[in-house]
């Protein structure tokens, strides 16, 4: 259980930095890291996380792509030596490398590469209380290896067991200050899933807005799922 | 001397050739990102993993990636979702046809994804596992040597595989390749090319198609096909006897398909499985107005063999519902199923999930006959996916090519239970032009829409 520091801020969920919105985490920490190609990635939170001086991270997501000159992402996290092992479908670019993969043939940074759409529904069965679930999908290959599998239809299945974290770190376009959360484009990817199935969710968005600034039929994220808020700095 | 090789423009071009209209395609990273610019017209479904449903091509002002992270634009009537839905949509036998770069592809159509001898580490799966699963055909657009001058076709794949015998067509930068169940057929080649010489340049063994033939480069014209139907008569003619129904709708009138029951109704078909969150109560339980059109006007019509249904009873034991009077009577067979657990199990029928451990239920009646598993020293019980024949939705708005709006709470079981039947028809108070609404505001994508009608604004002449 983790204890969320006291917040000075003036509104419910919005803390004034993204470290202080990381308050609790500790060594060893697992955390899920949300975007796609560099879209919908936290940068202030990742920035915040380096800040923290935290190591022996878990990240799960979907890869490291390159930062572009000014930005921060889960590469440089790794860079600066504060992560133990990645879970994720790719987690470099086959044609860039970078950190990951450097640190990774060093043997300073352990892989654990799960194809996408298990990784996805593992998560989700984190979030939604399922325990586990027989997916068809990697029957056949090294992805079934060591697991459970049973024929459904006639078809080998594969049982995944559902993945939950201590911490979820996500980018939206806005929130209002319960924490409903709108996405922009494909920046959403893994934000609505990874914000299930942490115990604590912080979302870095571009804008704060009182309740009811945020048409209802548009929230994707609901309020309930978010512990706290931070300006993208 | 042979020609030189194709370039991805080139292949991008042939590749086009295997769509067709209305076709669900998934594109992984690489030559695939090149597919959505070279077709002009927005009659195809092009599915990214990053999210997007309806690539357009790319743009370098978008802010909407594809697999490969380039930015593209967004089609009319194309949307956004999350990867876990895009997952379903993959894993669910949605797609049609997935077109993948594939580092390697052996005799047998095993494959594997952008991992190569000089990145040994199995490192790139991404979405190809899923889509390579899902789509009923899968396309390799690849080139056919490796740029240290191997094959990239090879009898056996010497780095371990993302997907076992998924592969049906290759397409390189020489030739197009068959996977038959017997090998690869060498089918077309490439201007300049002769097949002896693409035999030469490839590892795995080919066998020559009596129809060899040149390749072509010319891109189909691909119209969207016609979802709007005149009725929901002629929406639904085709429902067979015994087909099993999704049915959507909460309890009271909200978000319940009024006019494709009454078209149900009307075309008289019996021995039908309706799976419902109720199995009809809102003419009895005082929602709405007199005369109010629910699952009733099926029972009574003797059309109903079978509810799935949460709440299966009326709120009132003095006014027993249709369904409860026909189950007394023993004519229908019902099955109660728990909300929670009726909506997961439509979610994993349509996502592809085949059956999932869930609490709820645990140490109940409702767990009888099941298998349980203590996970994490929990009780866990075992529930299997559901699909269905056909499916009926409410939709507020929809666009002609089957997007779909929903108002309020009338979303509820709508937006799951498209996902699960073979044909989901909707109906809906208003269809627009597709565009007219917002990549982030649809909730149904299209994809998951076959029909569409429009709802009668007075219901007096289908009581």
């Amino acid at each position: 259980m983790i204890n969320h520091p006291e917040n000075t801020a003036a509104k419910g969920k919005v803390y004034s930095t993204a470290q202080s919105a990381l308050g609790g985490i500790a060594d060893g920490a697992s955390v899920l890291i949300a975007g796609f190609a560099g879209l919908g990635a936290p940068q202030s939170l990742l920035r915040g996380l380096a800040a923290t001086g935290v190591s022996e991270l878990t990240l799960i997501c979907q890869g490291a792509w390159l930062p572009q000159a000014g930005t921060f992402g889960i590469d440089d996290l790794v860079a600066a030596g504060q992560v133990k092992k990645m879970i994720s479908p790719m987690p470099f670019h086959p044609e860039s490398g970078g950190a990951v993969k450097e640190l990774w043939e060093l043997g300073k940074l352990e892989l654990e590469v799960v194809p996408q759409g298990i990784l996805a529904e593992r998560m989700r069965a984190g979030g939604a209380g399922i325990g586990g679930v027989f997916l068809p999908t990697g029957a056949g290959t090294r992805f079934a290896e060591g697991r459970e599998l049973r024929i459904f239809d006639g078809k080998e299945h594969v049982l995944e067991f559902a993945l939950n974290a201590d911490f979820a770190l996500l980018r939206a376009k806005e929130a209002d200050t319960l924490g409903n959360l709108v996405y922009e484009g494909t920046g959403r990817n893994w934000n609505p899933t990874m914000a299930m199935a942490a115990a604590v969710t912080v979302a870095e968005v571009d804008q704060v807005k009182d309740p009811g600034g945020i048409n209802p039929e548009l929230v994707i994220t609901q309020a309930i799922f978010i512990d706290r808020l931070v300006l993208a700095a | 001397m042979p020609g030189v090789p194709l370039d991805a423009t080139a292949m991008t071009r042939r590749a086009t050739q295997e769509l067709f209209p209305g076709a669900v395609v998934a594109l992984g990273m690489g030559l695939p990102c090149h597919i959505p610019s070279e077709v002009p017209a927005a009659g195809v479904w092009f599915i990214a993993d990053s999210g997007l449903l309806g690539n357009d091509g790319i743009n370098a002002n978008a802010d909407t990636l594809d697999a490969g992270g380039n930015p593209v634009a967004t089609g009319f009537g194309g949307s956004f979702t999350g990867v876990v839905d895009v997952a379903g949509i993959l894993r669910g036998g949605h797609t049609d046809i997935a077109v993948l770069q594939p580092s390697q592809v052996a005799s047998n159509g095993d494959f594997v994804h952008w991992t190569t001898e000089e990145t040994p580490g199995l490192l790139a799966t991404g979405s190809a596992v899923d889509m390579a699963y899902g789509a009923s055909k899968v396309v390799a657009l690849m080139p056919n040597r490796h740029s240290v001058g191997r094959s990239n076709i090879v009898k056996e794949c010497n780095l371990p595989v993302d997907g076992v015998g998924k592969v049906n067509l290759i397409i390189t930068t020489e030739a197009v390749i068959k996977v038959n169940r017997d090998g690869l057929e060498l089918m077309e080649t490439a201007p300049g090319w002769t097949a002896d010489e693409v035999v030469g340049i490839t590892d795995a063994p080919l066998s020559i198609s009596p129809d060899l033939k040149e390749m072509t480069f010319q891109v189909p014209k691909l119209a969207a096909p016609n979802k709007v139907f005149p009725d929901a008569m002629e929406a639904l003619k085709d429902v067979p006897e015994g087909a099993t129904v999704n049915v959507d709708g909460f309890a009271g009138p909200g978000g319940m398909a009024h006019y494709l029951m009454t078209g149900l109704r009307n075309l008289g078909v019996k021995g039908l499985h309706l799976i419902s969150n109720t199995a009809g109560v809102a003419r009895v339980s005082a929602f709405g107005t007199p005369n109010i059109i629910d699952h009733s006007i099926l029972v009574e019509n003797n059309q109903v063999a079978k509810a799935t249904a949460s709440y299966p009873v009326s709120p009132s034991a003095s006014r027993p519902s249709a369904f409860e009077d026909a189950f007394n009577r023993g004519e229908a067979e019902l099955e109660v199923v728990p909300q929670g657990t009726l909506a997961e199990r439509l979610r994993s029928g349509g996502a592809g999930v085949a059956a999932f451990y869930t609490p709820t239920g645990a140490g109940t009646l409702l767990a009888d006959g099941k298998e349980t598993r203590n996970i994490g020293g929990r009780e866990y019980i075992l529930e299997m996916g559901m699909r269905a024949d056909f499916c009926i939705i409410r939709g507020y708005k929809a666009d002609t090519l089957g997007n779909v709006v929903y108002k309020g709470t009338s979303r509820n079981f709508n937006p799951v239970m498209a996902t699960t039947a073979r044909t989901t028809v909707v109906e809906v108070d208003e269809i627009v032009e597709p565009g007219q609404l917002g990549p982030e505001e649809i909730v149904t994508p299209g994809l998951f829409i076959d029909r569409i009608v429009l709802r009668p604004r007075d219901f007096s002449a289908y009581l």
